[in-house]
């Protein structure tokens, strides 16, 4: 893990603003995406996330900092 | 520097230091979590109810709902949970207890007294059994008129906070005779210039009700004048939203930053933001008020103006708060441009908590100013924007400051460990989650028109034109939001009724707070000259309101033209009212 559990569902959480306005704002530029497509992206937002967090990280100092709180 | 703390007290909690003040506080808080549990409950049944979602009220009775949910979160909830941290800071800080703990008692049974009248007579308008009507949101705007009870009820929660304060005046006062060359400690001064300014605006507010709303609705004068009791509520409602927010502000300022493993980056900053709100937080009022008809347009210009000023202090604050946490992350191992933050202690619930409250009150601070700009206002005036806009700011920034506050607070003050870590993280975020759901969709239905305060906001004939998605989904995000904010605030009850029936801890942290990187010394002593601030703050006080007010009652008159007493549910039936607004329309 290169964060621990708990960051990583702050960083989750964090996200969902950003899912839900981004829709808003991507009508600005005429591009209107329905729920499911919406829900879709965030997904994978979140799929992409959870990805990083877990991907074993080459070796370098950061990770053991993380689990500390 | 860091503020040196008392060595005698390392390692003990604040109920071995004062366990006669931790039992105040301890029923200060509880009374504040039953307000919140009653008020949030009710904030589920209105949205489920608006939306069309769920329909399990009358909608006649939809204001009775209302305006205990408005009272009992945006009044009692925040201002008993803000009593009880103002009396820690000020017992911790100045390291000695109240003067006389029987006084302490005794305004806190006031404030309870206080509260059980108005719940009671708001309670009238859904029970039959209880003769009395309040249905009056909490803003009690007249020709609205309550029961008597209602009113009494007010004034007896004011006054005991005033009290309160003189409380945590008089525990200075003792303080300072016996350290007569120290600096006031920066939590004790906080609590201090809030105390001014509350004393400063609550004064409209008692105005209000002992000289014209109380006799009237007792039958002594038979009139008011509807926008000078509007404009003496707004004189006090601007400042009360700063009263809630200052417990929130002090948390931030000397608990996230020892949260964070650091030192509070500046305490003469922290001062000046103080002050600053202690100047500002009054006579910007007539901001709430710029659709009201009788107000000329220059004062309305005055208090915008002085509202952009209000901006500094708080813009003061958000860089102080993270160069806090950025000092405390490095502290901690922390590197890179951005890198520092992974080392925030997210896990640990009363940081993330603070850290996400702060974090919506800065979206919060946009759709402020979007409500602060005179023309702009026009747009979201009396919408759901507004609604959106709050639920951010007393709803989130101070609401899950204060939970996460408590998981801190209640095992210092019960002596008892909390319950679950875990589930109080999940709780903030679960909270946060929420609402972003029910404030976005808020926001977004105000600037499509959605009035606020209505119950059935499904008009035949007309259909509102959303700039994204629908109005079916909207509500359907209103409702998820609701829906999950109320889990949220069920784990926290959850956790806090667990949590005391612990057994007693002796593995607790010591009741400390962050030290400072630049302390008091470096500030200069005027900051802490009280005296100076509250004469300005007065002097802005006359100027912002003579002239308005003269020219209301030169208008109007001081007990308006002839203007009787509404009362929702005795005089009319509001279900008759709601059928005849249905004939009319089309
Ligand atoms: C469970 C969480 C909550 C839910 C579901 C909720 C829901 C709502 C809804 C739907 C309204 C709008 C009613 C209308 O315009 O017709 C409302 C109004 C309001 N809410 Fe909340 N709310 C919650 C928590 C809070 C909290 C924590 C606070 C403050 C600490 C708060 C303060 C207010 C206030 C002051 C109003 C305005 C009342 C009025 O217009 O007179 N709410 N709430
Ligand atoms: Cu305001």
């Amino acid at each position: 893990m290169r964060i621990s559990k708990g960051a990583l569902l702050v960083v989750i959480a964090v996200l969902v603003p950003f899912v839900v306005e981004f829709r808003t704002a991507l009508s600005w530029f005429g591009i209107e995406l329905s729920i499911l497509e919406s829900l879709v992206l965030g997904g994978m937002a979140v799929l992409a996330v959870v990805l990083w967090a877990v991907w074993p990280p080459n070796g370098n100092a950061e990770a053991e900092l993380s689990g500390s709180s | 520097m860091e503020v040196t703390r008392m060595s005698s007290t390392a390692g003990q909690t604040y109920l071995d230091q004062f366990p006669a003040e931790a039992k105040v506080i301890k029923a200060a808080f509880w009374s504040s979590f039953m307000a919140l549990a009653i008020g949030g409950l009710l904030g589920l049944v209105q949205a489920l109810h608006r939306t069309d979602v769920l329909r399990f009220i009358d909608s006649a009775d939809y204001y009775t709902v209302l305006t205990a949910h408005g009272v009992l979160l945006a009044i009692t909830f925040t201002i008993f949970f803000l009593v009880g941290i103002f009396t820690w800071a000020v017992t911790t800080s100045l390291d000695r207890g109240v003067v006389d703990i029987r006084f302490t008692w005794a305004w806190y049974i006031m404030m309870v007294v206080g509260t059980i009248l108005v719940g009671v007579s708001i309670l009238g308008g859904v029970v039959d059994a209880i003769p009395t009507n309040a249905d009056v949101l909490f803003t009690f705007y007249a020709p609205l008129q309550a029961h008597p009870a209602f009113y009494v009820g007010l004034v007896l929660f004011v006054v005991g906070s005033w009290l309160a304060g003189a409380d945590w005046f008089r525990t200075w006062w003792a303080w300072r005779k016996e350290n007569p060359d120290e600096r006031i400690p920066l939590p004790t001064f906080m609590a201090l210039t809030t105390t001014l300014f509350w004393y400063l605006c609550t004064l409209g507010v008692a105005l209000s009700i002992l000289v014209f709303l109380l006799p009237w609705s007792l039958g002594i004068v038979d009139s008011v004048n509807p926008l000078l009791t509007r404009t003496l509520f707004w004189y006090f409602g601007h400042a009360v939203v700063y009263f809630w927010l200052m417990p929130a502000y002090m948390m931030w300022y000397i608990m996230l930053p020892k949260l964070s493993g650091g030192k509070l980056f500046s305490d003469p900053l922290a001062r000046v933001v103080f002050v600053l709100f202690l100047l500002l937080s009054t006579p910007v009022g007539i901001h709430h008020q710029y659709l009201d008809p009788g107000i000329a347009e220059g004062y309305k210009f005055i208090a915008m103006t002085n509202t952009m000023f209000l901006l500094l202090p708080s813009l003061l604050t958000a860089f102080t708060v993270v160069a806090s946490m950025e000092h405390g992350a490095r502290q901690r191992g922390g590197t890179g441009y951005l890198g520092w933050l992974k080392a925030l202690p997210w896990r640990d619930p009363v940081f993330t908590g603070m850290a996400l409250a702060g974090l919506m009150f800065a979206a919060a601070g946009f759709s402020g100013m979007i409500n602060a700009g005179m023309n702009i206002n026009y747009l979201v005036h009396n919408t759901w924007w507004v609604v959106g806009h709050f639920h951010l700011t007393v709803g989130t920034a101070v609401a899950l400051t204060f939970m996460a506050a408590a998981y801190w607070f209640i095992p210092q003050v019960t002596g008892k460990e909390l319950w679950s870590r875990r589930l109080a993280l999940g709780q903030v975020l679960v909270w946060f989650v929420g609402m972003t759901f029910m404030s976005n969709a808020m926001h977004r239905s105000g600037l499509f028109g959605m009035p606020r305060r209505t119950a059935e906001p499904q008009y035949q004939g007309f259909d509102f034109e959303p700039a994204v998605g629908t109005v079916g989904e909207i509500n359907a995000q209103v409702a998820l939001g609701a829906v999950l904010l109320t889990v949220a605030l069920a784990m926290f009850l959850l956790n806090m009724v667990m949590t005391s029936f612990n057994d007693d801890s002796d593995s607790l942290p010591a009741n400390t707070y962050a030290g400072t990187l630049s302390g008091p010394e470096d500030s200069p002593a005027v900051l802490d000259n009280l005296k100076l601030w509250t004469a300005i703050a007065v002097v802005l006080v006359i100027v912002g309101y003579t002239l308005p007010l003269a020219s209301i009652v030169d208008s109007g008159g001081l007990f308006g033209p002839d203007i009787g007493g509404f009362q929702l549910a005795i005089e009319t039936d509001p279900a008759l009212v709601l059928e005849s607004v249905r004939e009319v329309m089309p």
